[in-house]
């Protein structure tokens, strides 16, 4: 088992969590969505595996890179 | 309502049947009756700026008001109007310090917990920027659109929506080009092109138009570009400098790359001001010589021309009646609904001007 930090690209909002920790993923699937310059940007599971951790809430202001969920694969 | 969405990406939009909610009480329903196919649109098809499937693509249009929700007073049935995406709230920090279109408010799109406004079946079809053009009807905050005359013809007004907004707002409002200096604009799509009338309309001694192809330069001339450079044909920022003599005071680049943007860094005389425009990829990096900030240059971002739209746009369509913004050959063909594809398609080969999706009346 490893464990995938996924990091935001952008700066800007939560918008949406898509799916909560213990759900199952595959490669592609959108786990959140943030909002940033009129934008709304998914996130997706850069891998198949399990979402263990949501590390951020709706309307929590986001900076890149800051790591916004984990998955185990 | 028929819409073209997007289900999958670099797949064809496919026309199907949407439906559409009720005007909240801050929101407008709006009948659009043309609609710009703009190169942004293509990042999203291609996926180089994620955003959330299904979608309906479109982003620049100009329509007639449907109806209108309990609290708007703005507008009534029957207005004509230009869409944009830049909505603004009209309470925070950006928008009472001037800089509306820079407003991140969530206020104006509906809550994740609310009804869409737009669904097919039980399905959520995502609003692509507040706005989503390909489609019979829009339903959109009222702070996303703004009245104008009826004189204006609404293929031309489309275009206002957004092209030439960010192009002429980016040299107005972002760059403020001051008269008589030296500017280059590298990339002459319908943005570049807006930003090349707009650097004329400002009163910019040199503008120099920057393109691959020779059929853009040519509408470029025909726009007010003083001097053209293909950049097929050798080292474009080597032209300029000795064009110049010493460099731009102001470049803008209106391609979203990684090269250009560098380029147009590299074309500053010293103190110059280079503004990007277009979009880059997300997680793209622009690399810049350290050594060059000793000459005082500066680099910034412009998002839709640092607009106040609807202060701006009922001036861009008063400078297009006087004939001083011009709109007629930005416009490479009038097309339906169904052809949007084409219209695409035809973007990502870049050899034509705009194409305008017109509904039926
Ligand atoms: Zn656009
Ligand atoms: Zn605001």
């Amino acid at each position: 088992m490893s464990t995938t930090e996924i990091p935001s690209e952008v700066t800007g909002r939560v918008w949406k969590i898509v799916l909560d920790p213990g759900a199952k993923v595959d490669e592609g699937d959108p786990i959140l969505i943030l909002e940033s310059m009129k934008m709304e940007i998914p996130v997706e599971a850069p891998c198949k595996g399990i979402v263990t951790e949501i590390c951020v809430a709706e309307g929590d202001a986001i900076v890149e890179d800051q790591i916004i969920a984990i998955l185990e694969n | 309502m028929k819409a073209a969405v997007l289900r999958e990406l670099n797949k064809p939009l496919e026309i199907e049947e949407v439906s559409i909610s009720k005007p909240g009480p801050r929101e407008v329903l709006v009948r659009p009756i043309a609609a710009g196919v703009c190169h942004s649109d293509l990042h999203f098809l291609d996926g180089s700026y994620p955003y959330p499937l299904p979608t309906i693509l479109g982003h620049e249009s100009a329509g007639i008001v449907e109806e209108v929700g309990s609290s708007v007073t703005y507008v009534k049935k029957g207005d004509h109007v230009i869409t944009c995406l830049s909505a603004f709230c009209g309470h925070c920090d950006k928008c009472l310090t001037g800089r509306l279109s820079l407003c991140q408010s969530p206020e104006v799109s509906r809550a994740p917990e609310d009804e869409p406004r737009m669904k097919k079946g039980d399905e959520t079809i995502h609003q692509f920027l507040n706005l989503s053009s390909f489609a019979e009807l829009m339903l959109i905050h009222e702070h996303a659109l703004v009245k104008i005359k009826e004189e204006m013809p609404m293929d031309r007004a489309a275009l206002i929506g957004c092209s030439t907004t960010t192009g002429v707002g980016a040299v107005f409002h972002t760059a403020k080009v001051e008269p008589g200096s030296k500017v280059a604009v590298i990339g002459c799509g319908g943005v570049g092109l807006a930003a090349i009338n707009g650097a004329a309309i400002a009163g910019a001694g040199m503008v120099i138009a920057v393109d691959m192809m020779d059929s853009k330069l040519d509408i470029a001339k025909s726009l007010g570009a003083t001097h053209t450079i293909n950049a097929s044909q050798g080292n474009a920022v080597g032209e300029i400098i000795e064009l110049t003599k010493g460099g731009c005071d102001y470049t803008f680049e209106a391609i979203g790359l990684k090269s250009t943007t560098e380029q147009a860094w590299q074309m500053l005389g010293a103190g110059g001001t280079a503004t990007v425009i277009g979009m880059i990829p997300v997680g793209t990096m622009v690399e810049l010589h350290g050594v060059d900030f000793l000459s005082e240059k500066k680099i910034q971002g412009s998002n839709m021309g640092s607009n106040r739209f609807r202060v701006d746009m009922p001036r861009f369509v008063d400078f297009y009646l006087e004939g001083r913004l011009h709109l007629d050959q930005m416009i490479s063909q009038h097309i339906k609904l169904e052809e949007v594809n084409n219209a695409l398609n035809a973007l990502k080969t870049g050899e034509e001007a705009r194409h305008i999706i017109m509904f039926e009346e």
